[in-house]
């Protein structure tokens, strides 16, 4: 899927090619509240993904003509920095793909935001993607969550997001760019972790219906281990807060 | 007492709660914040101001109309002071605090009863730990008047007004108690720090 001809090898002895098993996820490490401007931030590495979450509002809702009375509009603005990835997203400026992004995952927050609290006001979300290596959307939406609850904007859920899809004829977990790129179909998934709603699914290649149902249940599984990262993230704050350390001011 | 995070349970059974929500008989919560499972609680640790029916607030005034003042009052919504509600001529940028005399159903906010707060420093916290700085029965604010010897303004959307006394204690414990708003015992802590703070030379 977009790679070249020179595909390269993507299982050795059974693992994949940066060790993990097929159900394996990268390491997530996940810090909220990491900005003193915003009102509610998370930094997110995911294997080698950096992904910076800010989250401003309630807030007046600009221009106008957008004001929702009954509830309250989220924006959302998904980035990659031009120093993210190859020299594909090197240019600066809104993307084709950045722009569709910003869609998607705004939907996704769209349906756990309970926007009625804060009538006609601006929820502006905004995810910056410092370094990419594949699967950036679903760390971006997992990264945006946190920096939502963080921000005390009321949600009937945390959310998170993984990719699940085939390469070389396996199912598997969490693409790293190089398997993104050469695997067969990639499909990334955000769930809602309470009741495993689904609110993000896209996909690219091909894969069989046995498969997919196969794919759904990996991807939920993976969002419990996600989501528990998450809780601890946010609990953290609470400890670090209470500890007075100095957060590590970003300026 | 545990911090919960959204979309937690926090019971099996239906209980109305603020910042709760309940589906299939079950009560979630809504935010991060701190449940007291005894008494059926839930605090939200973060959260923006909405304005209340008698919140007193320190606002700042940010347009002067014919009939009244616009207020920014730290809110999603901006808050109008008729000049028929108050006995005070304000200018642009005055500081004032004032009682919201009411909300209606699309978030407009009327004030009543301004006075305008004139020297003095404004200290900005969380609104959500508002209720932490005022203590029960208003102990912990009482304290830190005792012990700063300062004039106190608080308001309901997280601008604390202070003015005199030693302004600066009252500001660091304000914020001290921001910081520590989801610990208990947070009352003999501020104690401890007055006494630390002011050298002895105020009894708390």
């Amino acid at each position: 899927m977009g790679g070249g001809t020179n595909k390269p090898v993507l299982f050795v002895d059974g693992k994949r090619l940066d060790g993990r098993d097929i159900d394996e996820l990268r390491p997530i490490k996940i810090k909220a509240s990491v900005l003193h401007r915003a009102n509610g931030s998370c930094y997110l590495e995911w294997g080698e993904n950096k992904i910076m979450a800010a989250v401003f509002g309630p807030r007046e809702c600009i221009p106008r003509h957008r004001v929702d009375p009954y509830s309250a509009v989220i924006n959302c603005r998904y980035r990659m920095s031009p120093f993210a990835s190859l020299d594909e997203h090197s240019k600066a400026g809104p993307s084709r793909r950045s722009t569709e992004l910003s869609k998607v995952i705004r939907e996704v927050f769209e349906n756990v935001v309970i926007g009625s609290k804060y009538p006609k006001t601006a929820i502006d979300i905004s995810m910056e993607v410092l370094q990419a290596d594949g699967g950036t959307r679903c760390a971006a939406i997992t990264a945006a969550s946190i920096a939502l609850a963080d921000a005390g904007i009321p949600m009937k859920d945390l959310v998170c997001a993984v990719a699940v899809g085939k390469i070389d004829g396996k199912l598997a977990i969490d693409f790293s760019k190089i398997e993104d790129n050469y695997g067969n179909a990639d499909i990334p998934i955000a769930v809602s972790s309470r009741n495993k709603e689904i609110l993000l699914l896209q996909m690219d290649g091909l894969m069989t219906k046995d498969e997919m149902s196969q794919a759904m249940d990996m991807a939920i599984n993976a969002s419990d281990k996600i989501h528990a990262l998450q809780v601890e993230a946010l609990k953290e704050v609470y400890t670090r807060k209470a500890q007075d350390k100095p957060d590590e001011q970003v300026s | 007492m545990k911090i919960v995070v959204p979309g937690e349970i926090l019971v099996d059974k239906p209980v109305r709660m603020a910042d709760s929500y309940i589906e299939n008989g079950n009560t979630y919560s809504e935010v991060v914040g701190l449940f007291h499972e005894t008494e059926m609680r839930l605090v939200a640790l973060e959260g923006a101001y909405l304005p209340m029916d008698e919140d007193y607030v320190v606002g700042v005034v940010e347009e002067v109309k014919f009939a009244g003042y616009n207020v920014e009052i730290n809110s999603p919504y901006s808050a109008f002071l008729s000049t028929k509600d108050t006995r005070f001529q304000f200018e642009m940028g005055d500081v004032l605090f004032a009682k919201v005399k009411g909300v209606d159903e699309v978030k407009n906010v009327n004030l009543f009863d301004a006075r305008k707060l004139q020297g003095g420093e404004i200290v900005q916290i969380s609104p959500v730990k508002v209720p932490r700085v005022i203590g029960k029965k208003s102990s912990m604010l009482n304290m830190l008047i005792d012990a700063t010897k300062s004039e106190i303004y608080v308001g309901k959307n997280g601008r604390m007004w202070i003015k005199g006394g030693d302004s600066s204690l009252a500001a660091r414990s304000i914020l001290k108690i921001e910081k520590e708003a989801h610990m208990s015992g947070l009352t003999d802590r501020m104690k401890d720090f007055l006494q630390k703070e002011s050298g002895g030379n105020n009894k708390v």
